[in-house]
């Protein structure tokens, strides 16, 4: 994977050297606090079948926070299928669903390699559990259905060092753009589904300026808060009121049941807020 | 009624509505599963007074109901369809062997697929009658357009069709020598150019 015959950068971004100077105190860049309502997501941006040669595809792009017009996320979904499947496969009554999700080389700040690594794999693997629940397998018997989505930007500003925000809060961010385009790119190409599925992220952060009190936000961007504590991604079915997928990641206390709850009801409203974008994007295609 | 729906959207009850393709049913009610342009198709009510019944059929559904539908036609024309038990489709024979004709299925019913699926005529599926006298190579050759009926989604990899029937069968033939051939009877092509006739299992022409 090293690529030794030529002189390549650095791995990771660099920022220049920044010396304190005790008269200027504002040099040291420092993102802005959230300026957006707890319980608002970023603008998104979401338009279907944009890759002519596949089954059905979708483009989604997130604004980067603190930047309006500027995305932060921008990934690209395709589907191909259904078709058949291998040879040496075995008989199947259903559609057998394949998810893949790669980062671009340039997608973060530390460079990623052309082979799939494990955040990718875990990605991969919660993407399909969020779309084998919405998925109406039977309908398609004995054929198989590839789903890739590619990072073409993954949601990390590059201004900030890399010290700053923690790269498992921005896969949450990842993971819920990853299913609601890749539920666009289903319902372009096809696929049986039961509802529309959509991804949402909630958090619960601590910021200095309250007082290190804890909250909840919706849609959280690691760079804008002090500390996040917890956050988990919900992938929600709006019609069916249910949930397909649940990823909950961090500290928090055993006994506080409540903060979990009340967690997880946040990710499903920042899930109907994408799903809002998801619905009139795939309306539009027909219209 | 031409509206647009998206996955999930409440179509109606199954009180009302009878479910067509593209929609599911969700607690008594039908919702679509496609994204789509809905149809409303009203049952076709039988001309004249019905037959008597003269053999045992099982219970027909109630047909009073209308059937709706989600279809793709207004969306995209790449709507991928999959060979079903039933269809009659049409495929490229790839090889053969003394049990079996594999096949490439190209057309299923009157659209052309994109993807190529493989299908199998076993030999006790060439025809109807004589079925232990069949021989495949007798029967098709490479290269020669058949026109089958699906009988089974069969193994892993394979369809399973049939052509033992007199519409089924092959329709388009090419003599050792290269050149296309014409029926000359149920089992038998025969060359223009060197008058040589080859065995088939020649399907009627409509």
């Amino acid at each position: 994977m090293a690529d030794r015959r030529r002189i390549n950068g650095p791995p990771g971004a660099t920022i220049p050297p920044i010396y304190e100077d005790a008269s200027d105190k504002s040099v040291v860049t420092r993102q802005p606090p959230r300026s957006r309502p707890a319980n608002a997501i970023r603008q998104t941006y979401l338009k279907t079948g944009v890759t002519p040669s596949a089954s059905g595809s979708a483009y989604l792009e997130v604004e980067m926070a603190g930047k309006p017009g500027v995305s932060g996320l921008k990934l690209s979904c395709t589907v191909h299928g259904p078709r058949s499947l291998p040879r040496s496969s075995l008989f199947s009554p259903h559609i057998i669903l394949s998810t893949h999700v790669k980062f671009a080389p340039f997608a973060t700040k530390q460079r990623r390699g052309y082979l799939r690594d494990p955040t990718e794999r875990d990605l991969g693997s919660h993407l399909e559990a969020a779309l084998r629940g919405a998925i109406i397998a039977d309908r398609w018997p004995k054929s198989g259905v590839d789903i890739i989505v590619s990072i073409i930007e993954g949601d990390q500003d590059r201004e900030t060092s890399r010290q700053q925000g923690d790269e498992a809060w921005d896969m949450m961010n990842t993971l819920s753009g990853c299913i609601t385009v890749a539920s666009a790119a289903l319902a372009d190409a096809g696929i049986d589904c039961v509802d529309t599925v959509a991804g949402g992220v909630a958090a619960l952060v601590r910021d200095d300026a309250d007082n290190g009190k804890p909250k909840i936000v919706i849609d959280p961007v690691p760079s804008e808060h002090d500390k996040i504590e917890a956050a988990c991604c919900v992938a929600y079915l709006p019609t069916r009121d249910e949930i397909t997928n649940l990823w909950f990641k961090g500290d928090m206390p055993d006994d506080d049941m409540a903060t979990y709850m009340e967690l997880v009801q946040q990710g499903i409203q920042a899930s109907k807020h994408a799903n809002r974008v998801l619905v009139q994007c795939i309306g539009e295609t027909v219209g | 009624m031409a509206s647009v729906t998206i996955p999930g959207q409440l179509l109606g009850p199954t009180s009302k509505y009878q479910p067509g393709p593209g929609t599911h049913i969700h607690q008594t009610n039908l919702y679509s599963s496609l994204l789509g342009v809905v149809h409303v198709s009203q049952p076709v009510k039988a001309p004249g007074p019905a037959k008597r019944l003269n053999k045992i059929t099982p219970a027909p559904a109630p047909a009073e109901l209308p059937t709706i539908s989600v279809s793709r036609s207004g969306v995209s024309e790449k709507r991928e369809v999959l060979p079903e038990v039933g269809n009659v489709v049409l495929c490229r024979v790839v090889r053969i062997s003394p049990r079996q004709a594999v096949v490439a299925i190209l057309i299923c019913g009157d659209t052309v697929l994109d993807a190529e699926w493989q299908g199998v005529i076993r030999v006790q599926d060439v025809r109807a009658t004589e079925k232990d006298r069949v021989k495949i190579y007798e029967s098709f050759r490479p290269g020669d357009i058949v026109r089958a009926e699906v009988i089974s989604l069969g193994d892993q990899a394979n369809y399973y069709l049939s052509t033992a029937k007199n519409e089924l069968g092959v329709i388009m033939a090419t003599s050792e020598a290269g050149n296309t051939m014409y029926p000359v009877s149920w089992k038998e092509y025969r060359d223009p150019e060197t008058g040589v006739s080859e065995a088939r299992k020649v399907a009627k022409p409509f």
